[in-house]
């Protein structure tokens, strides 16, 4: 979404405008239940990949903003973390922050 | 009915769609059949009693234990020693709740909101999921059957089929053929046929060198090509040779007698022939009146319902989702949105907003993975992709090493998610 807005046109972006009500964005539990695949909650027994509960949040959006933007390295997370706008980073932390 | 109609769904008949749905409640528990208990229906079942505890949910799964085809490569190729360890049972899913039934659907009357079961039994639901996966489109394949897979297998259903083509490799003399016939598009687990190709080299490296590989392909290009490419160059120099349609790839007839493979570039002998055959949605999907004239089920993007039949759910490899792949975590992602939508229907309210993923890793050598991911958005022209793509080409070995760590957390986490 994020990077659509930033090459659209105006005519375009009118329509994005217009569309908004079938796009609307998902929550940040919607995403969330995405990234527990990998991540795991304890139970699931992950060895490597860091758990996100009760993950620091600022840590988390420093993270997820610099995957991003590609100041961060990454395997995977870097291709993941495009799909978010600033928005739903902050949400995304505040939500594995509070669990 | 009308009644009860009305006090279950109380101010939200003024909903057209809900209105538009027949029997939408018998009470205060609705009524939710899921039928097919792999990654798609394990998870939409666990997830419609999570969002809604007081629903009735009841999981209809032919078989007793659920061995993924995700990992299955590995036990092909001999990373994972046991079978058991990609098998698993149905116990922990039942304790949260969900009825698990072990029967076959053999009939959906989507007027009556009836599924029939094999063993005699007829449930009545609500909303129904369907999540079936795959069947194999026999006749598309002149030579090949369900008979002709007992001498070529697919192994594209995990279990004794993935135990009968570990056991020709370890048959087959040194110096052997194997033969791989990938299929056309659409099919399940893109970047399979390639990652199965590594993990059988891998096999024939450490013990059988002098053996090669051959992949028959109709397509010209595949799921992350570029780094199936270099891994077979970095790792099996010389050893796996793809032939593409543009080459004559494309597979016309087998013949499990000779034991041989017949492409439009030429005739070809192997010592194992693994077919991977055409395929479409679970019968029951089309049982039921959710496929179309491919055979797939066209959904709604920003629910997963049926596009054809109100109240039926499709998710997984039998659905057609857009730009997602037939994988096993889209599958798991599709039917956590579908249970959400699911819910809020029977709620009488709007589909929440949609977000899918999928993430899938390839090992082609122990301690060598790569991925390709994506993020999804329900779009009125469809699910599109809005970020992802496939792992750095030419990324250091401790990259590779990571991913293949990383694929295995992976395997834990989705079991988990899907059954656990
Ligand atoms: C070799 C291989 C490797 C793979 N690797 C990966 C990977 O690494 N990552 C990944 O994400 N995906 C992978 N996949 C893809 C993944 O296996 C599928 O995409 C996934 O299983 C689809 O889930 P599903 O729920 O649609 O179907 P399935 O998982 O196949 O589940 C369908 C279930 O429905 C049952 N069923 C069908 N019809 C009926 C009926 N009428 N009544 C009762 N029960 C019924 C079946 O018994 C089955 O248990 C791989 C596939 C293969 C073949």
């Amino acid at each position: 979404m994020r990077t659509q807005r930033t090459v659209l046109s105006g005519a375009a972006l009118a329509t994005l405008v217009l569309v908004a009500p079938a796009q609307a964005a998902p929550s940040a539990e919607a995403i969330a239940r995405n990234c527990v695949v990998c991540h795991g909650p304890k139970e699931a027994g992950q060895l490597e990949i860091p758990k996100l509960a009760n993950y620091p949040a600022r840590k988390m959006v420093e993270m997820l903003t610099g995957f991003r933007d590609g100041q961060k390295e990454a395997t995977i997370m870097n291709r993941i973390a495009k799909a978010f706008t600033d928005e739903q980073i902050q949400a995304l932390a505040a939500h594995f922050a509070a669990q | 009915m009308v009644t009860t109609r009305r006090s279950f769904v109380g101010a939200s008949l003024s909903l057209g769609a809900t209105l538009a749905l027949p029997n939408i409640a018998r009470g205060a528990s609705p009524k939710v059949v899921v039928v097919g208990g792999g990654f798609g229906g394990g998870t939409a079942a666990k997830y419609v009693k999570r969002f809604m505890p007081q629903a009735e949910v009841t999981l209809v799964e032919r078989d007793r234990q659920f061995v993924t085809c995700p990992f299955s490569n590995y036990v092909i190729g001999g990373l994972i020693k046991d079978i058991k360890q990609i098998t698993h049972g149905y116990d922990k899913i039942a304790k949260r709740g969900v009825k698990v039934v072990h029967d076959e659907a053999v009939g959906v009357d989507p007027s009556a909101r009836k599924v029939t079961l094999k063993g005699g039994s007829v449930l009545d639901y609500d909303r129904l999921v369907l999540a079936p996966g795959i069947d194999f489109n026999y006749e598309g394949l002149p030579g090949y059957s369900e008979a002709a897979a007992e001498v070529m297998p697919h192994a594209w259903k995990a279990g004794p089929q993935t135990l009968l083509l570990r056991k020709q490799l370890e048959a087959m003399p040194d110096g052997g053929t194997v033969i791989i016939v990938a299929p056309a598009n659409p099919f399940r687990c893109p970047p399979g046929p390639y990652e199965r190709a590594g993990m059988i080299a891998w096999y024939l490296k450490n013990n059988k060198p002098k053996s090669k590989i051959l992949i028959f392909d109709p397509k010209e290009t595949f799921s992350k090509q570029a780094l199936f490419f270099e891994s077979y160059e970095i790792l099996y120099p010389g050893m796996i040779q793809w032939i593409g349609g543009k080459q004559g790839g494309k597979v016309t007839r087998v013949d499990p007698k000779a034991m041989t493979v017949e492409a439009e570039f030429g005739e070809e002998k192997g010592n194992v022939i693994n077919v991977i055959p055409p395929q479409r949605a679970g019968k029951i999907a089309q049982l039921a009146g959710v496929t179309d004239d491919k055979g797939w089920c066209p959904i709604k993007p920003e629910s997963m319902e049926s596009a054809k039949v109100p109240g039926i759910y499709v998710v997984g490899d039998a659905c057609i989702a857009g730009a997602m792949p037939k994988s096993g975590t889209a599958a798991n992602s599709q039917a956590r949105n579908a249970a959400a939508a699911l819910v809020a229907s029977l709620e009488g309210k709007p589909a929440p907003e949609p977000s899918y993923a999928n993430t899938c890793y390839s090992i082609v050598a122990e301690g060598y993975g790569f991925s390709v991911t994506g993020v999804y958005a329900a779009t009125p022209e469809g699910i599109k992709e809005i970020a992802g793509g496939v792992s750095k080409a030419k990324a250091p070995p401790k990259d590779r090493d990571l991913e293949a760590a990383y694929a295995f957390d992976w395997y834990r986490g989705i079991v988990h998610d899907a059954l656990g």
